[in-house]
């Protein structure tokens, strides 16, 4: 340290702060997840360039244009990029050994111009694999309700 | 070396409301951006640069405009996030101030919000105070005693307006005062959130005590809501707007945290209600905008005060009187819309308070005062120059900018 | 007429896995040895900007307790969220505006006290990811790596290639704390797999430390003994993670594109002596020699291959040891730039490179660096 100062050890003190949020998805997001309930993939599209946001946006970032136009996406799309997760994040924000492998995916939907994050199913996985969505509306959590993909074949 | 003057050229903001649960944050954000877009009369395309920032711990989400920023038009542009707690807005527009007297960039979208329903604002800001509780738990102090030094914001607010108090004279009735004539130009303001037409001084004094001498209706609300202001230089300015008003100068000064001084930093030493660092910031802005006596030449004042006492408190800060004369000037109705000073015409943050926007809508305030746009709550005299003001941290940082209808250059 | 602003003084804390130090004490030391080494006081007049981010500080208004460590007392400060690349960004138009000569700027965190991976996955859309659970910053990088080394044929050697390379440079630098003199791609590969195809050594681990540079403009730049110019910059945001191509880093080439256009830099692989790259996993350093002009798209791995990056190449990059060897949070981008500036001014002692005229230094910030800052920094 710097002249005059000697530290022995710093002492530590822990904070255990656990705020409540409560985040508005707002009425795009809504409107996708009353989908998921019947079973649907609905993405947004943009009136001025076409593109197709799932999960569905607002605004178009392209064109800075409102996303009013609504399509329901067929159940099919296709791998993107993938990774084996080995581990996960802990509540402690350390790496926690998986009991299993589990496959994270980037899928894109067919019809779609953005991907979706989310757990690939059978263990395998190529990019470029055709897979199918996993819609659970019964899902503990509504976020979950796209449960993830399977393989199409 | 030629000064590159800046100019705001659009202001836009999205509704203020206690709770938008309609919308997520960037689609908040949007409605404020958009608006700014159509004011300006400019598209994305015509943006440099993007500089945006909110309170980061409130809403828990980090860095929100890494998913948000499509939203405001931000495809691909260079963007920069500012974030100095409640003098956020302030630092975002000083950055985009700096952004375009560099030279480096025309013409730059500034962005600053807050969306308190999301999260848990009381939390957050007691997490100013909480880590160093911690600490004293550990040595043995006693949390009752602690407790009692009142949580969140109001907890800092009330040792300060006492010590105002005394050193001023202010009274409690100067504090209602400063209530009812915010709130009843947050009538004339469609974009304030707590609008009190008709409040009196009287009705203020009956509102709960909440920590003497702080009245319920001392304090600001927790609000939804973004501000968003496009600042360009001189010439370009010139082709969009006839009368823009003109970012002369900017300055933040920062004193010591006055916090329990545990971890290395902060002492309690400190009078809450001394603001020497805000007296500091305002004299650099002043000196840099060439204004020689504030007294004389500033037309209007937008001082942040979430707490009522704050307003008369900043006044004096801000240079605009001797200290201990603000009470008086209240009394002589210079402060009101048809004042000679007048002070607040927004409403202020004591009627509108999303956080992480409110000293930028300080600085939008007086640029619309500037521009003639302000609408009913535009105030009655002639408006050649005014000062805008951010106050955060533990009351340790400030933010001053001086507006003026004529460029620095001349 | 744009002044010439100049770095003039520098300085870094050790980088460690755990520092006996607070935060504050860490910006105390750099803050006094940078303002020291540029012959500044606390009463001359200078401004600050600090780098940092409350969820690394775990509380709100990160800078605010800062204030008299960073000699920021009675300053005019503000501050820059997350890389401190941002905050010399920052700093560098205050000095433009002609508003102020000197900016002093800091950027530090310490991760012995945060929550390692949580801040991280606070960044992801709080409306649909961040409440799945499945993206951090770790899972990202895997989901680009994945995506980049598929579209071009990059081998998983290449990429442990890159990691065993800095963890061999950073055995040269005396304040890195992640280093293995030697290190070769076999050993990077066999260590434990985390997100395949990344593995634990592929990864920069987060660190505790500090860093702070003066920059000035005017008399006291001149005055400077060897001050290393900043002759470009620029910086950029992509799209959120989701909605952008993984396999092109975007926001480093529109940073580079701008900088390089500031500086009169028209064939970066001949022009650029030097890099400092902020590569988080590995395979960035790749993705960042393409997106930074020093080879076209999809070679970055036949251009690793051919050594020229190597700190005895014709274009060394990370010979600081990059990220790889030290990587705290909102300081790793700063000490880039200070990596870069040292060697220039030739105080890189064991790991100086001969002739180093011009040099490029990148920062990032979001997950897959969605946002990129660019310096280029010249001699005399
Ligand atoms: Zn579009």
């Amino acid at each position: 340290m710097g002249p005059g100062i000697e530290v022995g050890q710093v002492p530590r003190a822990a904070l255990p702060i656990n705020p409540a949020f409560q985040w508005s998805v707002g009425n795009w997001m809504d409107h996708f997840y009353d989908g998921l309930k019947e079973g649907k993939l609905l993405a947004s599209k943009c009136p001025g360039c076409a593109r197709v946001y799932l999960p569905p946006r607002m605004i178009c970032e392209r064109c800075f244009t409102k996303c009013e136009e609504w399509v329901e996406l067929p159940e099919t799309g296709t791998v993107e990029s993938y990774t084996v997760a080995h581990v996960k994040v802990g509540a402690n924000g350390e790496f926690e050994e998986l009991p299993q492998p589990e496959v994270i995916a980037l899928v894109k939907q067919d019809g779609a111009d953005t991907c979706v994050a989310a757990r690939l199913q059978g263990g395998s996985a190529s990019v470029g694999m055709k897979v199918k969505v996993v819609i659970d509306p019964e899902a503990e959590s509504f976020v979950n309700m796209l449960a993830g993909y399977r393989p199409a074949e | 070396m030629a000064h590159i003057d800046v100019a705001v050229t659009g202001v836009g903001y999205s509704k203020h409301v206690s709770k938008r649960r309609d919308v997520n944050i960037a689609e908040l954000v949007w409605e404020a951006v958009s608006n700014c877009y159509e004011d300006a009369g400019l598209k994305p395309k015509d943006i440099d640069a993007v500089v945006t920032g909110n309170m980061p711990a409130f809403e828990g989400v980090n860095m929100p405009e890494l998913w948000g920023a499509g939203h405001w038009g931000a495809y691909h542009k260079p963007l920069i996030r500012i974030t100095t707690g409640g003098t956020t807005g302030g630092s975002v527009a000083h950055a985009a101030y700096y952004a375009v007297a560099s030279g480096l960039y025309d013409t730059v979208l500034a962005i600053a919000f807050e969306k308190q329903s999301d999260g848990n604002s009381t939390m957050g800001l007691n997490t100013v105070a909480l880590a160093d509780a911690a600490a004293q738990f550990q040595q043995g102090v006693d949390p009752g005693f602690l407790a009692s030094f009142g949580g969140g914001a109001v907890g800092i607010a009330v040792y300060q307006a006492a010590s105002y108090m005394k050193r001023s004279g202010c009274t409690t009735h100067h504090l209602d005062k400063v209530s009812a004539l915010c709130r009843n130009n947050a009538a004339l303001n469609p974009w304030s959130h707590l609008k009190q037409p008709g409040l009196t001084p009287e009705d203020v004094a009956k509102t709960v005590l909440m920590q003497y001498p702080i009245r319920f209706g001392h304090v600001c609300p927790a609000t939804d809501g973004a501000c968003a202001m496009i600042l360009t230089t001189h010439e370009k300015a010139l082709k969009l707007q006839n009368k823009p008003a003109y970012i002369l100068s900017c300055a933040s000064c920062s004193d010591e945290a006055a916090l329990m001084g545990i971890s290395g930093s902060g002492t309690t030493n400190m009078d809450p209600c001394a603001q020497e660092h805000c007296k500091l910031a305002a004299k650099w802005a002043y000196e840099l905008a060439g204004i020689k006596d504030p007294r004389r030449e500033i037309d209007v004042a937008e001082p942040y005060a979430p707490f009522a006492h704050q307003m008369l408190m900043f006044y004096e800060r801000l240079l605009l009187c001797e200290e201990g004369e603000a009470p008086a000037i209240l009394d002589s109705g210079s402060m009101n819309l048809d004042g000679e000073l007048p002070v607040c015409p927004s409403g202020g943050v004591i009627s509108t308070n999303a956080i992480g926007a409110s000293a930028m809508e300080r600085i939008t305030e007086v640029a619309l005062q500037i521009m003639g746009k302000a609408g009913e709550r535009q105030v009655k005299k002639e408006v050649h120059k005014g000062v805008a003001h951010g106050w955060g941290g533990a009351v340790n940082l400030n933010v001053v900018a001086v507006l003026s209808d004529t460029p620095r250059r001349s | 007429m744009r002044r010439e602003v100049a770095i003039i003084s520098y300085a870094q804390t050790p980088y460690e896995a755990d520092a006996n130090a607070s935060r504050e004490m860490q910006v105390l030391k750099v803050a006094r040895e940078a303002l020291q080494a540029a012959g500044l006081k606390q009463e001359d007049r200078y401004t600050v900007v600090t780098a940092n981010n409350d969820y690394l500080d775990g509380r709100t208004i990160s800078n605010m307790r800062l204030v008299e460590p960073a000699g920021a007392w009675m300053k005019n400060e503000s501050k820059a969220e997350m890389d401190g690349a941002y905050a010399a960004l920052y700093g560098l138009w205050r000095i433009l505006s002609g508003d102020h000569d000197v900016a002093l700027i800091i950027g530090e965190s310490q991760a012995s006290v945060y929550a390692r991976w949580l801040p991280g996955i606070m960044m992801f859309d709080p409306t649909f990811d961040r409440q799945r659970w499945l993206l951090n910053e770790a899972s990202a990088a895997a989901l680009q790596a994945r995506a980049y080394m598929n579209a071009f044929g990059i081998s998983g050697e290449q990429v442990a290639g890159v990691a065993a390379k800095n963890l061999d440079n950073a055995s040269l630098n005396p304040l890195a704390h992640n280093k293995l003199a030697g290190a070769d791609a076999a050993k990077v590969l066999g260590s434990r797999m985390l997100y395949d195809p990344l593995t634990e050594m592929m990864m920069a681990p987060y660190c505790d430390g500090a860093c702070a540079m003066v920059i000035a403009a005017g008399e006291l730049a001149e005055k400077a003994e060897r001050p290393v110019w900043i002759r470009g910059v620029g910086f950029a945001h992509d799209s959120y993670l989701t909605e952008r191509t993984l396999k092109e880093m975007n926001s480093l080439r529109l940073a580079a594109e701008k900088a390089y256009a500031m500086a009169g830099i028209s064939d970066p692989s001949s022009q650029v002596d030097l890099a400092e790259v902020h590569e988080n996993f590995a395979h960035e350093e790749l993705m960042a020699y393409e997106a930074l002009g020093f080879c076209g798209k999809g070679e970055g791995g036949a251009f690793f291959d051919s050594g020229v990056t190597r700190r005895d190449g014709k274009l060394p990059v990370n010979v600081s040891g990059g990220a790889t060897g030290a990587n705290v949070v909102c300081a790793t981008g700063l000490a880039r730039i200070i990596e870069a500036a040292m060697q220039i001014r030739g105080d890189a002692e064991g790991r100086q490179v001969a002739g180093v005229k011009t040099a490029v230094a990148t920062g990032q910030t979001g997950p897959c660096a969605q946002e990129s800052v660019v310096f280029v920094l010249g001699g005399e």
